[in-house]
């Protein structure tokens, strides 16, 4: 197992978003998170990365394992080093507008893996040619449209060769017709056999490159398994319910 | 005016200018210098989770921002004699104006930090970065250019203030003007000589000023 969640929990505050969630994904797989708005994705999502810390629960990515309890407190070190093996494509792309595409890209190879300038030049400009843009390494964030930029960050994030890489709602920020280009990166990745988790709201996507589908609900996974079973033949009667009401929204 | 008022002011423009440009000048940048230093570091103590840090800052910013410069100047030259510091004008004037560019400051270098987008902290952590690093690398840089237009007012404010420290005796261009009043009982043109040499370097700043925000507005336009 690439990434085993087990039991996890999280509160904001007296708000339960996370209410014990179990996950597990192989090495090379790609699982995609699904559900209504505030049904606790994205919080899952920023979970596997620490942006939050879990109240609960134990979480092991590749040979790292965490346990969190509530009054133990994860030290700064051991959250900064599961992050370096974790790469993160965020819904506005927050990439450094102070620095152009190829710096945004190197940034982290090398200020935090201290890797050779060089080489990491090499490796970012292969990584640009990867997501079609060879040729904007000096161009400026704001010069570029929101494909573009997503592309830039997807880049920005397998620049660390992480062990997994999360997507945040990667297109829901896009107008339409860049969603396109920006899933056309995102399914390549899947082919290469990359380590992926997608919190999406796109359904035909999810059932293109997914493995293995979670339909989240109320901070409960309420419907889990292949993307056909789950988005095509949901089980219970709230998946349906969502199911249906997304379906009616592609007409 | 007549032909010896003429005179005067012709004899004392260039004294006068030289002592903005040997005294008023370099009492206003250095004291900016460290100021803007004291004034980062403030602002880092007051976003830090340390409460001491966080409770120093805001006794300092509190007192300087509560109390008269031209009192605090008194302070430092006139009251620590009485308990034996006794320090030369130019040291005094230099302690008061850099703290009071760190407390002001201080707020305007916050603020800065704080308007840059939480995605900016998130996505420096999301590629493994310590908190010192998200703020030197990433959070830092784009604080700095959205401060730069309060800054350059503080600093021109800061040059008209230097003329406080003529009453520490510091020998700077309003000191050296009410010289001349002394000698010559020419106040009006005196001081209106003065005032004249102070706005041709703050003009000469009013110009520089809109030209980094020119510069720094086309590099943020997105």
């Amino acid at each position: 197992m690439m990434l085993e969640i087990r039991n996890l929990h999280k509160a904001f505050g007296s708000l339960e978003v996370l209410k014990g969630i179990d996950v597990n994904l192989e090495k090379g797989k790609v699982l995609a998170i699904i559900g209504p708005s505030g049904s606790g994705k994205t919080t899952l999502l920023r979970c596997i990365n620490l942006l939050e810390m879990p109240d609960q629960g134990t979480m092991k990515l590749s040979d790292r394992e965490l346990d969190f309890q509530p009054g133990r407190k994860i030290s700064s070190r051991e959250v900064t080093e599961l992050r370096k093996h974790t790469g993160m494509v965020f819904q506005s792309y927050n990439l450094f507008p102070h620095k152009n595409v190829m710096d945004n890209i190197m940034e982290g190879p090398v200020v935090v893996q201290k890797k050779d300038k060089a080489q990491a030049f090499k490796t970012a400009q292969a990584l640009l040619e990867k997501v079609g843009l060879g040729d904007r390494g000096s161009y400026y964030p704001h010069q570029l449209s929101g494909g573009q930029q997503q592309r830039v960050g997807i880049a920005r994030a397998m620049a660390m060769e992480p062990d997994v890489l999360l997507f945040d709602e990667p297109t829901s920020a896009l107008d339409p017709e860049l969603v396109g280009e920006v899933l056309r990166v995102i399914k390549q990745l899947a082919l290469e056999g990359r380590t992926m988790v997608i919190v999406t709201h796109e359904m035909k996507f999810a059932a293109d490159v997914a493995d293995h589908v979670i339909l989240m609900d109320g901070g409960h996974i309420i419907e889990q398994g292949p993307p056909d079973q789950v988005i095509n033949h949901p089980q219970s009667a709230r998946a349906q319910q969502f199911m249906n009401r997304i379906s009616g929204e592609d007409i | 005016m007549n032909d010896r008022q003429i005179q005067i002011v012709l004899d004392s423009f260039w004294p006068l200018f030289e002592a903005a440009l040997k005294y008023t000048l370099p009492l206003a940048i250095s004291s900016f210098a460290i100021g803007l230093l004291l004034a980062v570091l403030t602002a880092l103590a007051q976003i830090s989770g340390v409460r001491i840090l966080k409770f120093i800052a805001r006794v300092y910013v509190w007192i300087i921002r509560g109390t008269p410069l031209l009192v605090q100047l008194f302070i430092i030259f006139y009251g620590l004699p009485t308990i034996g510091i006794i320090l030369p004008a130019f040291v005094a004037a230099l302690i008061g104006f850099s703290l009071s560019v760190g407390a002001y400051g201080s707020e305007i270098v916050r603020s800065a930090i704080q308007s840059v987008p939480k995605g900016q902290w998130e996505a420096a952590y999301s590629i493994g970065m310590t908190r010192g690093q998200a703020l030197r690398r990433v959070i830092l840089p784009q604080a700095a250019r959205v401060s730069v237009p309060p800054l350059a007012n503080s600093f021109i404010g800061l040059v008209k203030d230097t003329s406080l420290a003529s009453s520490i005796t510091y020998i700077e261009l309003f000191y050296k003007s009410q010289q001349v009043v002394a000698r010559t009982y020419e106040a009006l043109i005196l001081y209106a000589e003065a005032a004249v040499i102070y706005l041709i370097f703050t003009s000469v700043l009013f110009v520089l000023q809109s030209y980094l925000e020119k510069r720094l507005g086309r590099s943020l336009s997105s």
